[in-house]
């Protein structure tokens, strides 16, 4: 089909409009100016600043830590959400597995935060991040395993159990398998959703504990070094690595699964 | 995965590294105001007492106090303004002092000692005193003929007009409608809330020419030329000025305390219950106390000091300046904010709301 | 069908296998059932449906002499008021000013869904006929931005805008909203564009339909719901956004989310900022059941 030169100039504009404010926080990270205002010079001292900055990696070091537990745990609740979904048909988990998804991340934020001060007097730190980050992962996980078993075969799963498999055994042997998947994806997506989070984290952090998003607001507020330029580019060079490998696993673990 | 070994391996590399930092020394933890400390300071006190200190930052005091409140964890020192001194001391949120342990109070100048929120300094120690003044960039007023000595500079129409969009000012209910209450002439101790009332009219007035509310990005504005004329805090005026003359701008940046008057305010070391370093912690604030520590401050950040040790160790220039030190007569304009009782708060905290969202 | 057993279902027609077992079966699929379903419900319920009643609550009382929120009753010691009160919400609903900001923040949503829409609507057509290879790659550069962190972006929009003086304003803050939302417009409506046939559109071409009008009547009505999809991804956070007119925005930029925001962590008055946070969740709700409502108009 002909494809008109208004679309193509207009889909070039949007990727330009899409990346050049990229490009920009890149360029000037390399910035020889403290007050990064206007292009001075080239330097990779910045570089350097970030990787001294305890602060700085502290953040990072929690973030992951952070992304990493919660993802674990979502995707494990979120699976079985999404397998109780799909299976038994529940009237009230898909609204309550969406709710979190569907909602300004404020509304979420400031219940938790109501939640872990009035009612469990919890001191807001590790664990209220923690558990703010599995509510909004769990629904993510959970909508994209129901996905997928709403493509899958009941037909195999009945098999195993007449043939003797207990549930367990029938989840493990023949579910399972079908969808890791999309409990892979769920996994990844959990963790993007965590690492970035950013709205959420900012009310139940409390103050002794940072995360990378948290870091980079205070520097934004107060020292626009290009320190946070620098570290912007070398977030976003982490995080392409990581949807590069991405959407080569998922591809890959589909075919591993097809072809066992 | 390929993917996530990788990141597992990243993790236990940051989860080492943060070990090995934390668990080498002891680590004191101060919650201070935005550039309210020299790294040099900071630094000798870690070689001297070995320790490492942490710092978080915030803009003010009520930020510092939701987040206190909110539960925080192990900060040693906080360095709160007077009235909020007043608060955690009702919260019963701090630790008593050891006199014993701090032989360079004799340093403090009477005059900041046994102040109205603190009598007999039982929890607290003067730390560094500024002004809420006006910073102002030279060359642009200066072309635009505009006055520069009085609060009119911020409120009235017929100034603001040539300065629309250039113009910041503090994210602060207390100190902006002090501020305007100060235009006015009339006390900010005052509690006849239909004055408080003018006073928000004033703000709601000006408000559409004002380019944000903004609590620190007024540093950088001013000294880089994006903003013109910003309400602040004399020592984040005196690091504009130091910046922008180190930047080599074409333009200079200065202050000035308005001829109306302008809130004082008085920051103080203390100590939070939840800290755990109370030794160190006594040793820091007496570290602060000596009269070369006391100095750099000044010197580097452009803090009052209530150090009377401290003044000789000062450079004239700035020993000088009535807006870091200010003279017997502009000290009598000068106010320190009190807090008001909750229902008269509740009702400003509603005029806050009404100038933000009108 | 709720509860029902799917994965012993072929036990009960099944002559060879005796009742005992079938029973046996049935018991472990209902524990089965409970293993599965019990962890997420109560995850949930304390961690989602809790917090919103505590909200609802916390909107009903008085704010705390020192922040937070005041006791809910008269203990000895504690003066100041106490209990329970209507006091927020004949604040809220007495003035029309917060009416007002959340109207504003409404249309300032809505331009940036307009926005999103008009600059993703071509480039996702563009996608959706490209041969496969292509589509992938074009679609993974859409996403790409998403890499990178949230502030960051908006970070970049205050250096590229700084130095014009465009800083401040409701034009800074609309190219910061539309510019953190248009990869969530493209992607539905992609989704959407892939799956119509274009057989359909060459019959109309052959029938004498001109490129427009090809649109016009056939494209765009069948792109509906995929437009809805990208509407509702992209209006409901936008309203709740508190980030962006705070970095970018100027004095009277101030969306609902900064208020609320600002009552929790710097006024410390937390029933007002509850009592907010309901009156957008009421609207967050209003807008979801009036685009579910159109989204099924339009399949059925």
């Amino acid at each position: 089909m002909r494809t008109s030169a208004t679309l193509w100039s207009i889909a070039l504009l949007v990727y330009m409009f899409l990346y050049i404010p990229l490009a920009v926080v890149v360029l000037f990270s390399f910035n020889n100016s403290e007050l990064n205002a206007q292009w001075v010079g080239f330097t990779t001292r910045w570089y350097t600043v970030l990787l001294e900055d305890s602060d700085m990696l502290a953040a990072a070091g929690n973030s992951l830590l952070i992304a990493t537990m919660s993802s674990v745990f979502s995707t494990l609740l979120g699976t079985m959400a999404g397998i109780a979904m799909h299976e038994y048909k529940f009237r009230l988990l898909p609204a309550l597995v969406l709710a979190p998804v569907a909602m300004p991340e404020i509304l979420l934020g400031i219940a938790l935060l109501l939640f872990f001060r009035q009612v469990l007097d919890l001191t807001l730190g590790f664990w209220s991040i923690l558990i703010a980050h599995m509510t909004f992962s769990l629904g993510a996980v959970a909508m994209i395993v129901q996905s997928r078993l709403t493509g899958m075969d009941k037909n195999v799963v009945e098999a195993a159990r007449d043939l003797g498999a207990n549930p367990w055994q029938a989840f493990r042997y023949v579910m399972l398998p079908l969808i890791m998947p999309a409990v892979t994806a769920g996994f990844l997506v959990a963790f993007t959703l965590s690492i970035d989070d950013f709205v959420i984290t900012f009310f139940n952090a409390g103050v002794s504990i940072k995360t990378l998003p948290l870091q980079i607001y205070s520097m934004i507020k107060v020292a626009v070094t290009p320190e946070v330029n620098a570290v912007s580019t070398l977030l976003m060079a982490v995080t392409l690595t990581l949807i590069a490998l991405a959407s080569r696993i998922v591809p890959d673990a589909i075919h591993k699964f097809r072809t066992d | 995965m390929i993917s996530l070994t990788l990141r597992f391996i990243f993790f236990l590399l940051m989860l080492a590294y943060g070990c090995e930092t934390a668990f080498a020394k002891d680590t004191l933890y101060l919650y201070n105001w935005n550039n309210y400390i020299a790294d040099e300071t900071i630094q000798r006190f870690e070689v001297r007492c070995a320790c490492r200190i942490k710092q978080s930052y915030y803009s003010d005091n009520e930020e510092m106090l939701a987040k206190v409140e909110a539960g925080a964890v192990g900060y040693d020192i906080l360095v709160p303004t007077g009235n909020t001194v007043e608060t955690l001391i009702r919260q019963a949120a701090l630790k008593p002092l050891d006199k014993t342990k701090l032989p360079h109070l004799a340093n403090m100048k009477p005059a900041f000692l046994n102040a109205w929120y603190d009598p007999g300094n039982v929890y607290s120690v003067p730390y560094a005193y500024s002004i809420t003044l006006i910073g102002y960039n030279i060359n642009k007023l200066r072309a635009l003929d505009l006055p520069t000595d009085s609060w009119a500079l911020i409120f009235e129409p017929k100034y603001l007009q040539k300065l629309k969009g250039r113009v910041t000012v503090l994210n602060s209910q207390k100190e902006l409608m002090s501020a305007a209450m100060k235009y006015l002439g009339y006390s900010i101790q005052d509690r006849d809330m239909r004055k408080w009332e003018q006073a928000k009219a004033l703000i709601l007035r000006a408000k559409p020419y004002w380019a944000a509310f903004s609590n620190n990005t007024y540093i950088k504005d001013l000294a880089i030329g994006n903003i013109w004329v910003a309400h602040g805090y004399s020592n984040d005026m005196f690091r504009a000025r130091e910046d922008a003359r180190s930047a080599g701008r074409p333009f200079s940046i200065s202050y000035f305390t308005p001829k109306e008057g302008a809130v004082l305010a008085v920051d103080n070391m203390v100590l939070h219950r939840s800290g755990q370093q109370t030794a160190l912690a006594h040793r820091f604030i007496d570290f602060m106390l000596e009269g070369e520590n006391s100095a750099s401050l000044s010197n580097m950040i452009g803090a009052g000091n209530p150090n009377q040790d401290a003044m000789s160790l000062i450079q004239p220039e700035i020993a000088r300046d009535p807006n870091i030190f200010p003279t017997a007569e502009l000290l009598k304009n000068l106010e320190m904010i009190r807090d008001f009782e909750p229902r008269e708060r509740r009702i400003l905290g509603r005029m806050w709301i009404e100038i933000k969202v009108r | 069908m709720r509860g029902q057993r799917k994965w012993g279902a072929s036990y009960m027609n099944n002559p060879i296998v005796s009742k005992k077992k079938w029973h046996k079966q049935a018991r472990i699929d209902r524990i089965t059932q409970w293993i599965v379903s019990v962890p997420p419900h109560l995850f949930l319920v304390f961690f989602l449906v809790l917090p919103a009643c505590i909200m609802v609550l916390a909107s009903l009382r008085y704010p705390g002499e020192f922040g937070g929120l005041a006791p809910l009753w008269k203990t000895p010691g504690i003066h100041g008021v106490a209990g329970l009160t209507l006091e927020n919400y004949r604040f809220v609903l007495g003035d029309l000013v917060f009416v007002e900001i959340l109207l504003k923040s409404a249309w300032i949503a809505f331009i940036t869904t307009l926005l999103c829409l008009v600059l993703a609507y071509p480039l996702a057509l563009l996608i959706a006929h490209r041969p496969k290879r292509q589509r992938e790659l074009m679609v993974l550069f859409v996403i790409l931005p998403f890499a990178c962190n949230f502030l960051i972006r908006i970070y970049a929009w205050i250096i590229i805008l700084g130095p014009f003086n465009l800083l401040y304003s409701p034009f800074a803050v609309i190219i910061g909203m539309v510019y953190v939302h248009l990869p969530l417009m493209v992607l539905p409506l992609y989704t959407n564009l892939e799956k119509h046939d274009p057989l359909l559109l060459d019959a109309a071409r052959d029938l004498g339909a001109h490129a427009w009008q090809r649109f016009w009547h056939l494209t765009f009505p069948l792109s509906l719901s995929g437009i809805f999809a990208g509407s509702a991804l992209v209006f409901i956070p936008a309203l709740g956004m508190f980030a962006v007119p705070e970095l970018l925005g100027g004095t009277g930029d101030i969306m609902i989310g900064n208020l609320i925001k600002e009552q929790f962590l710097e006024s410390r008055d937390w029933p007002f900022g509850a009592t907010l946070s309901l009156l957008l969740t009421v609207t967050v709700l209003a807008v979801a059941q009036f685009s579910a409502r159109f989204t099924q108009r339009e399949l059925t």
